[in-house]
């Protein structure tokens, strides 16, 4: 039997790279998934592709920075499914040219705070969106997508490095006040990943180059991290909450 | 679909208690499994039951503090099943009287030897004893099992607390050196758990005190941490090394 048989997930961000590869994962799992991403077009496209699969699927086009926009999210799950199960808050800004890669100081105030808006307070607003559901239900899975970066500090990241701390934090918060609802909260931080979008040379070589660090020395590639994440949407992890777990070959050792 | 199907387990410590959990739940998962216990009958009586359920497994009597005993349970499996896939580094020794709650220099220097001598260098024994055969497939996953109390600090308990979380010392160091052969090791950490034979009225107590610390405030089970086990044992954690997961319904957020 299907592990994650009928239960209803959202996966925010899921129109592309990793993302997209956590909807096709869940929905081969038996869940019926919700796509969102703020680039509507390629949500439906996912969408479509997983009902090619004979999987039922929803797309929604939302910015999940936009409190209204998280909160018409939430009613067209209820009103297609009838109930939320999981959230995978997986949404980010993190890729350049949206992201430089510059000294803390020279990093411009209104890109720090773009950040925060959608890798924090995306976090918030989607979670605050789902928690009514899951309560009434008398439980969930949460699963907030931070970053390998947090524990090695990379420099010249200063605000997507301090944005998947707070994704940690909260996290933990989350886990205590909820537990009582039975509703799970758990981090990933993945190492660096190649996602299918991504493919120049020198961006290659840096994966390379990172790849020699762990102790299973290859690339990570999106694939690398669905496991976890079935895991952490299933029963299996029902007692496991307020953890974050490193998905990286090891290089991290947390 | 079994996740577990053609792999060979070792669960030291199988013949009781959550380690024979541990036994049941990947052998459900398909996987032929070997209950090492030092208590032979007991070890015995697991296998049985799992045969009678048409569930594959083997009883070998093992000292895992004894380096002949660990060399003989590795070869044995091999003989039996042609093949380790999978160590779950259970046994230990935790419990009164064998192990005393006192101040720690009022622990009798040769129960902290003794303690050491299964909880810390029976891991590395039996460790020792598998990976061979492990390099030679180019594939193993090696499991250990701490203990929340090394986040607690638990007072009273300093031999028990020293060991686990030499465990977890060990989990990264293997995982490094390891890597290569793409055998990965992790270790679980479970918080107070009520393994079925513990019934006393004083303990039970004890252990509704703790679950008010969690978040998901009831007592621990068994049947709590055979999902990470398995999960563990699975190719869903294949780029997972090096990493502890706690597993305490949320009291030691790591």
């Amino acid at each position: 039997m299907p592990r994650l048989e009928d239960r209803v997930i959202i996966v925010t961000g899921g129109a592309q790279g990793i993302g997209r590869a956590y909807c096709e994962r869940l929905a081969e799992e038996g869940a019926r998934v919700v796509v969102t991403d703020i680039d509507g077009d390629r949500a439906e496209a996912v969408a479509n592709h997983l009902r090619g699969l004979e999987a039922e699927a929803l797309a929604v086009t939302m910015d999940v920075a936009d409190q209204a926009a998280t909160e018409r999210m939430a009613a067209a799950a209820i009103e297609r499914f009838g109930r939320i199960d999981g959230l995978v808050n997986n949404a980010a800004i993190f890729q350049r040219p949206a992201l430089s890669r510059v000294p803390f100081e020279q990093i411009p105030l209104d890109e720090w705070d773009r950040v925060m808006a959608v890798n924090l307070r995306g976090v918030f607003l989607c979670s605050r969106a789902v928690i009514p559901h899951m309560k009434r239900q008398g439980g969930g899975k949460i699963v907030n997508i931070s970053s390998g970066t947090v524990f090695s500090g990379t420099p010249w990241y200063a605000h997507y490095v301090t944005s998947k701390a707070g994704v940690i934090g909260f996290t933990r918060v989350l886990a205590k006040e909820l537990g009582e609802h039975n509703i799970n909260v758990n981090a990933i931080a993945p190492g660096q990943t190649q996602s299918l979008d991504e493919i120049d040379d020198t961006r290659m070589q840096a994966f390379e180059r990172v790849a020699q660090v762990r102790a299973i020395k290859r690339v990570q590639v999106p694939e690398d991290l669905l496991g976890v994440m079935t895991f952490l949407c299933s029963s299996d992890s029902d007692f496991m909450t307020g953890q974050t777990i490193v998905v990286d070959g090891g290089m991290v050792l947390h | 679909m079994s996740r577990l199907e053609g792999r060979v387990i070792i669960v030291t410590g199988g013949g009781q208690g959550i380690g024979r959990a541990y036994c049941q739940r990947l052998a459900q998962d398909g996987a032929s499994v070997v209950v090492a216990d030092i208590d032979g009958a007991k070890a015995e009586s697991v296998a049985r039951e799992l045969n009678q359920l048409e569930l594959e497994a083997l009883a070998l009597p093992t000292d895992v503090a004894d380096v002949a005993s660990t060399e003989r349970m590795a070869q044995a499996t091999i003989d039996r099943f042609g093949r380790i896939d999978g160590l779950v580094n259970n046994a230990a020794m935790f419990q009164r009287p064998a192990v005393m709650r006192a101040p720690f220099e009022d622990i009798p220097v040769d129960e902290w030897d003794r303690v050491m001598a299964v909880n810390v260098r029976g891991v590395f024994l039996c460790s020792r004893a598998v990976t061979p055969q492990m390099k030679r497939q180019g594939y193993g996953k090696i499991v250990n099992i701490s203990s929340g109390t090394v986040y607690s600090g638990t007072p009273r308990f300093a031999h028990y607390v020293t060991s686990k979380a030499g465990v977890i010392g060990f989990t990264r160091v293997l995982a490094k050196e390891l890597g290569e052969y793409n055998i990965t090791v992790n270790a679980v950490a479970p918080g107070l758990t009520q393994s079925l034979e513990d019934m006393d009225e004083a303990t039970f107590q004890q252990f509704e005190q703790r679950s008010l610390n969690r978040a998901i405030k009831r007592v621990q089970t068994p049947q709590d941490l055979v999902g990470t086990i398995s999960f563990l044992c699975s190719s869903d954690s294949d780029f997972i090394t090096g990493q502890t997961l706690v597993v305490d319904g949320g009291v030691a957020l790591n």
